[in-house]
């Protein structure tokens, strides 16, 4: 299996250049290696995104998918978990659209362990939307719904999703595409709630590449990705501002075993919809009488 | 003959779970029981009490006089004492005050047995039991089924005291065959396993809330997924994923929860994915009187979600119609894509109806999945009955949902003529919907009176009850109010001399829709919205009036 065999005949719509299309080279390659790998099976693959410039990748991809509404694609990832078992389950959010509508979402399913994968494309802005603030935008941030510059507390992911209890979390970056491909590989292959956080400047509503690109570096072959506190101190290493003297860790953060979603409830072994019930209806009544 | 016993004291003191067993005793013995429910939000303190309304023939409603009142507080004789009959008594603890309390020295039996204070209610159970005739076997079979754990031998003893004290005064004998006594909730639960459940996903919210624990105890035993995840916004969201795998999937809420899930209807209306959502209204607006009933909820569930789709409201009347309803909406939901919204409420809920057979319907609860679906396979093929076949992912070809309008295959469209056609694809469905419909009883009608009392869900049981002193009314209990049976209504207003309608509420809702359906005014309206639901005396003394 090739990469292009992802692709639809839908006409492309994000802007010429947009690192969105890294994202979708990144992801293509990683599953048509994973194909290829026998280690997921492309009729299996199933997909779902949110709302905004994101969840266009939709109609770029020909697999499983579902798209949803804004804030909810990681619901959506659960319930195609609890439906079907045997998915290889892939959510795509945006930052406005995982980390201020879907937060909760995000939130609780660190602490789920659903064994699926979310990729979320931060531009630090509503994009879809012409570019207001999201929760990952720096403070001082001027978008057409903050002229004044944003007051608040910048949110960061990383840290938020390893004290919740993911079980993989990471960064990437668009501009460093195999990188990416190999985290998303990893990613889809570990077992449990994974989570990439990846660094997409917006080039028509927030274009941070040159910040990013001076201060990016991979996390060191010796990084033990299974000591929390050292991952919570490489995360607190860039907040998301965009202070001057950062430098921002790409790689995985954390890794750890721990129960799945599935693991934890016995009946789901297979998908519903394979389940043929012999239902006695006597037995159903005899308790009420 | 016909007894009232009202239970009552404060939250914790098991006054449902004792109400609950004397329903059963009864019914065990082949008599008819109605078991009314009354609780504040809290759960220690206040004040909860239960109405068991017992009789040899069918009883659908509690009534508001009674002939004994167990009270476990002074608050419960307080309240009450107005409501007991010339005739009735108080039965109580010798700490009680009450003109005609029957005081059981309680402390000294608690005290002999090591007891805490909650085998009380064993004591008054085996008082009740002798006082009303019924033989102490029977009593102590019952028992032994019903109660379980540690206390087990405790209770038995209590009640075998208790039973001792009394003196019999009545003689209900064993009178036929046993009854059933199930509530609402209960009933709604079996319905959806009747119709082969797969996964049911809920956020706690009362009164919808026993139809989780109902499912969640049982999840293991019939092999289903029963969760509780963080939000009713999640809730809906991960239940439409489910459904879109191919899994049977429900979720059960409150007027607040569903308004959470509003947008996420809207979604299974335009991706055509099958879901059963279960709304038990509670009084209303905002969080309102949390745990009494209403029925201010109706056009909001009609209306429920954004842009113009189809969807299905049906509203079951008692526990009867609450198992075969819940299995007509997932036959609906499955063969029609469509969403269907069970609009029960606390009162249908959280009563115990008891009758002598529990029907479960014989209608299909096949998936309505295509076989071998082919690799040129449109999950929105245009048709002329605007139904497009079903796959799932897995299958073999990829399938899509969205929320965007889209093309057969699912891709997003924004192109005109495409948009309209696919709207009328959907709104196509409609037509078979409602030919579907039709066979489905969408509407009952009782009694031959040339007048007409129009209701739906839980007042069906006090019209009925109240029926047999109203000889000059019929009642029309409308079932199905979307589709809605138009013609078929507006054929029993137009031959009836007088219309009431009947309702929770404080607008009517239901004459609203009916005059948007049929352009007929309804002007004369029984209504209560304080957050009890009716007795038939409240009906027979507004129209007597």
């Amino acid at each position: 299996m090739k990469p292009q065999d992802f692709n639809t005949k839908e006409e492309n719509t994000w802007c010429p250049g947009c690192p969105n299309f890294a994202i979708l080279q990144a992801f293509k390659m990683a599953m048509a290696d994973l194909v290829n790998e026998k280690k997921v099976k492309a009729k299996n693959i199933a997909i779902s995104c949110g709302i905004g410039c994101h969840a266009k990748i939709y109609d770029y991809l020909d697999v499983n998918a579902f798209y949803g509404l804004h804030g909810r694609t990681i619901p959506l990832c659960f319930g195609m978990k609890a439906g079907n078992p045997d998915l290889t389950v892939v959510g795509f959010g945006g930052d406005g659209d995982t980390y201020a509508e879907g937060i909760s979402h995000f939130v609780h399913n660190c602490r789920y362990n659903v064994d699926m994968t979310m990729l979320v494309h931060n531009n630090k802005t509503f994009a879809l939307t012409t570019g207001q603030a999201t929760p990952t935008s720096e403070k001082g941030f001027v978008g057409r719904s903050t002229p004044l510059g944003v007051k608040d507390q910048v949110l960061n992911p990383i840290a938020l999703a390893l004290v919740n209890g993911a079980t993989f979390v990471a960064r990437g970056y668009t501009s460093e595409v195999s990188h990416l491909k190999g985290l998303i590989k990893k990613a889809v292959l570990h077992k449990g709630f994974s989570f990439i956080d990846i660094l997409q400047p917006c080039l028509t509503f927030n274009n941070f590449t040159s910040y990013v690109k001076d201060r990016v570096y991979k996390l060191d072959k010796n990084y033990k990705a299974d000591n929390i506190d050292l991952a919570l101190k490489k995360s607190l290493e860039w907040n998301y501002s965009m202070e001057e003297k950062a430098k921002i860790p790409l790689g995985i953060f954390y890794q750890i075993k721990k129960p799945t979603f599935q693991e934890k409830w016995p009946q789901l072994k297979k998908p519903w919809y394979k389940v043929e019930r012999k239902i006695k209806n006597s037995e159903l009544i005899k308790e009420f009488k | 003959m016909e007894k009232t016993i009202l239970i009552g004291g404060k939250a914790g003191r098991g006054t449902a779970v004792t109400s609950h067993f004397v329903g059963k005793l009864f019914c065990s013995l082949g008599y008819y029981v109605f078991n009314y429910r009354d609780y504040p939000s809290l759960i220690r303190g206040g004040h909860n009490f239960n109405v068991l309304r017992i009789s040899d023939k069918p009883v659908f409603s509690h009534k508001n006089k009674y002939d004994v009142i167990l009270a476990f507080d002074q608050k419960t004789i307080d309240l009450h004492k107005k409501d007991l009959k010339k005739q009735g008594f108080v039965l109580g603890a010798e700490s009680l005050k009450a003109k005609k309390l029957i005081s059981i020295n309680v402390k000294s039996i608690l005290s002999k047995l090591d007891a805490p204070q909650i085998i009380e209610n064993d004591i008054m159970i085996g008082w009740l039991a002798k006082y009303f005739g019924i033989d102490k076997k029977t009593l102590l079979v019952e028992a032994k089924k019903v109660f379980k754990g540690k206390k087990k031998a405790l209770i038995i003893k209590a009640i075998e005291i208790g039973y001792g004290l009394a003196e019999k005064k009545e003689n209900f004998k064993k009178k036929g065959s046993g009854k059933y006594f199930i509530s609402g909730s209960s009933a709604i639960g079996v319905g959806a396993l009747a119709s082969g459940l797969d996964v049911y996903i809920a956020y706690p919210m009362t009164p919808a809330t026993p139809v989780l624990h109902f499912l969640a105890g049982k999840q293991l035993k019939h092999n289903n997924l029963v969760l509780q995840v963080e939000n009713e916004i999640a809730v809906i969201n991960a239940a439409l994923a489910s459904s879109f795998t191919g899994a049977k999937t429900m979720v059960g809420t409150s007027g607040g929860g569903l308004a959470l899930m509003s947008e996420a209807i809207s979604l299974a209306g335009v991706a055509e994915l099958p879901i059963v959502i279960y709304l038990a209204q509670r009084t209303g607006p905002a969080t309102g009187v949390p745990t009494y009933t209403a029925q201010s909820d109706l056009k909001f569930a009609v209306n429920a979600g954004h842009g113009e789709f189809t969807k299905i409201i049906v509203a079951p009347g008692d526990a009867q119609e609450s198992i075969t309803r819940t299995q007509e909406a997932f036959y609906l939901a499955a063969k029609h894509q469509v969403p269907v919204i069970i609009v029960g409420d606390k009162h249908v809920a959280e009563s115990d109806y008891s009758s002598s057979e529990l029907k479960i319907s014989s209608i299909s609860n096949k998936r309505f999945l295509v076989e071998n679906p082919t690799k040129d396979y449109k999950r929105y093929k245009i048709t002329k009955s605007g139904l497009s076949p079903r796959a799932v992912p897995g299958q073999g070809p990829k399938l899509r949902a969205t929320s965007y309008e889209h093309d057969e295959y699912g891709y997003t469209i924004e192109d005109a003529g495409k948009t309209v056609k696919m709207v009328d694809k959907r709104i196509r469905k409609e037509k078979n919907i409602e030919k579907e419909v039709k066979t489905l009883k969408p509407i009952s009608v009782y009694g031959k009176g040339k007048n007409l009392l129009i209701g739906w869900g839980s007042t069906k049981g006090a019209i009925l009850d109240s029926l047999s002193e109203l000889k000059d009314y019929r009642f029309l209990q409308v079932s199905y109010i979307s589709p809605f049976p138009k013609k078929a209504v507006e054929r029993e207003i137009k031959k009836s001399k007088k219309v009431i309608l009947v309702e929770n509420s404080s607008t009517g809702l239901l004459a609203d829709i009916i005059a948007e359906k049929t352009g007929i005014i309804i002007k004369e309206k029984i209504l209560k919205y304080d957050g009890r639901p009716f007795s038939p005396e409240d009906i027979i003394k507004k129209i007597k009036k």
